[in-house]
């Protein structure tokens, strides 16, 4: 009924020939929303690459002026191979760089509960296999000023989104790390709990 | 072709998955409001103010009033004196209105002095729908002013000084009239008069003996017919848009002097007078306010010589005040009121006034009686309100960071694809028909 209505419609081959094209476009506009949040990232982490190392951020930093989405600190965990900078606050644009740092908490290597953020399945995903850190692995950040190790205390656990006490101060320095879970989804969020094992040398 | 196809879907879909990229980016703004929109609109209105042998009164008034508080406030009288025609009413919350009933009173008697017919005043008001109104209204069906026995005296006494002076009068005015001609300087005079040209003889006794004759023929001192008076304040539309209006408006008013003066039975002197408007207009859009008026117009028409009571006009202009039987206890000015517009350079605000004729009868008996008719004033002014397009704070429920992806949306994109292919295996399917067609022809 349609293939005749098509061979003597010439309209209507036009028409569905249209929306054709335009579905194909928004399909792939849509399929390709995680690849092109990931270009996104590398573009804005370039960025932040070249300011963490500058003087003035190093100095904002003494001063505690960070803004939102400056670099911060570099985090990196050897055990999933990730190293990367994170930024200042998690709102939705800082969190375009991939990981930020909650801002009501104590800067990194401070003493407290020191809490960061990073998305599982776009921009980067740095926090993509959080779920498989065991206790023990490390989590080295770097700052301007200078860095600290941290040791993952136990195993990954999840919470629901709204349960704010796992970024609650705590009495020793610790770290916790946030994600998105399950993957692809905010339904959840899977939490990493490390402690603080030592100190780093400034560059 | 093709190939051009191909880089145009390419370059497209970029585009595509750049606005969804950058949707987030965009904040999300509200219109917050950093100046609170103020208006204040006046009308005001008079039918006739009158001054008679010292008592003064108001017929015929309104007024109206709103401002952006929000305040609505009116009144309309018949007489302004008698509380029995008055009305007034006022609203000063949202949403609130009033109208009480019409207050007349009948036949009322005025300080010994008028009778008034039918005087009634009306108003109401509201404050509904963020659009504050208010309308006053005030009417007369007619005034008397049944004061013939003041004339008495006066005309004895006019009588004696004539009687012992109207002959050296005559004989002197006959002189000089005959002398000058009629088309010299007492040409007005003889003409407003109704003298013929060939009058010479004993004018000024004649034309005096048949006014006294007229007064005690006239069957009343004044006869005054006053128009309405309305004053109306209305908004409309929106801050953005909209308009405050404040109008005024004085109907039309008749005076006649001495009604049945004349043996036709026309007054000694009619004046006419034409509707009063006045109006002041405030876009709420532009805070800018624009006054303008319609003054009366006004038309005298005499009724000498007494002869065949015939009324003849007589021109009046503007800043030309009239004067008739000057020198006579019926002197008599009019003058013409016109209008005129304000505007107050600092806040932009305007008024407005129109006026119909000023007038002063009977000069020479216990200082006259005064009218004032068809006068209007309008005025409007304020500030519109302003607005800035701020960012929203949203209040979102606390929570930890939101990191993951939306997975509906590459679903969505996978099954946009699958639709796609789909339209394009029917498209492709009808094609051969097509081709086939061609070779069998």
């Amino acid at each position: 009924m349609l293939i005749d209505l098509l061979r003597t419609k010439r309209w209507l081959r036009v028409a569905l020939s249209g929306l054709s094209v335009a579905l194909l476009l928004g399909g792939v506009a849509l399929v390709g929303y995680p690849f092109a949040t990931n270009m996104w990232r590398d573009r804005i982490q370039e960025r932040l690459q070249d300011q963490i190392a500058s003087p003035e951020l190093q100095q904002a930093y003494k001063e505690r002026k960070v803004e939102t989405g400056d670099s911060l600190t570099r985090i990196k965990i050897a055990a999933l191979g990730l190293d990367t900078v994170v930024v200042q606050g998690v709102t939705p644009s800082a969190l375009r760089a991939g990981a930020g740092h909650y801002p009501q908490t104590p800067l990194p290597c401070e003493g407290g509960n020191v809490a960061i953020a990073g998305h599982r399945t776009t921009y980067g995903r740095p926090f993509g296999n959080l779920d498989q850190l065991k206790p023990g692995d490390t989590i080295e950040l770097t700052t301007p000023i200078g860095g600290c190790v941290y040791q993952v205390a136990k195993d990954p656990f999840v919470v629901a989104p709204t349960d704010l006490s796992v970024i609650d101060p705590t009495g020793e320095r610790s770290l916790t790390l946030t994600t998105c879970h399950p993957k692809g989804s905010a339904a959840q969020r899977l939490v990493i709990r490390a402690t603080w094992v030592k100190d780093l040398k400034a560059a | 072709m093709r190939t051009v196809q191909r880089l145009g879907a390419i370059a497209l879909s970029g585009l595509i998955m750049a606005a969804v990229l950058a949707l987030p980016a965009s904040a999300d703004t509200v219109s917050v409001e950093t100046q609170k929109e103020s208006f204040i609109a006046t009308a005001a209105a008079r039918g006739l103010d009158l001054n008679v042998f010292g008592t003064k009164l108001t017929i015929g008034q309104s007024s109206a009033m709103v401002n952006s508080s929000p305040l609505a406030k009116a009144s309309g009288a018949g007489v302004t004196l008698a509380s029995g025609t008055v009305s007034s009413s006022e609203v000063n919350l949202p949403d609130q209105s009033a109208n009480p009933p019409k207050a007349c009173v009948l036949n009322l008697p005025v300080a010994n002095l008028l009778t008034v017919e039918l005087a009634c005043g009306e108003s109401r008001v509201t404050t509904n729908a963020g659009a504050p109104a208010a309308f006053g209204h005030g009417s007369v069906a007619g005034v008397n002013l049944a004061a013939l026995g003041i004339l008495d005296p006066v005309i004895q006494l006019l009588r004696t000084l004539l009687n012992q002076l109207l002959p050296v009068v005559d004989q002197t005015v006959g002189t000089v009239l005959n002398t000058v001609g009629v088309s010299g300087l007492l040409a007005p005079l003889v003409s407003s008069l109704g003298l013929g040209s060939t009058s010479t003889v004993a004018p000024v006794s004649g034309l005096v003996n048949n006014l006294l004759t007229g007064i005690q023929r006239a069957t009343s001192l004044v006869n005054i017919k006053v128009g309405d008076s309305t004053s109306n304040v209305a908004t409309t539309g929106t801050p953005s848009g909209g308009a405050v209006a404040a109008t005024a408006t004085a109907s039309g008013a008749q005076i006649d002097l001495l009604p049945g003066l004349t043996l036709g039975g026309a007054p000694l002197v009619s004046i006419i007078v034409g509707d009063a408007k006045s109006v002041s207009t405030y876009d709420r859009g532009t805070a800018k306010s624009t006054p303008s008026f319609d003054a009366a117009i006004v038309r005298v028409r005499l009724g000498l010589p007494l002869l065949g009571g015939t009324l003849t006009d007589i021109p009046l202009t503007l800043g030309a005040p009239l004067t008739l039987l000057a020198g006579t206890p019926l002197e008599t000015t009019i003058s013409l009121g016109g209008g005129r517009t304000t505007t107050d350079p600092t806040t932009g605000a305007v008024a407005s006034y129109a006026d119909g004729v000023s007038v002063q009868l009977l000069k020479g008996i216990n200082g006259g009686i005064g009218l004032e008719l068809a006068h209007a004033e309008t005025g409007a002014g304020g500030q519109a309100r302003l607005v800035s397009q701020q960012q929203i704070v949203t209040q979102i429920t606390p929570a930890l960071a939101k990191t993951g992806g939306d997975p509906w949306l590459p679903m969505t994109g996978a099954g946009l694809l699958v639709l796609a292919l789909g339209i394009r295996r029917r498209l492709v399917a009808a094609q051969p028909a097509r081709t086939n067609d061609r070779v069998s022809q």
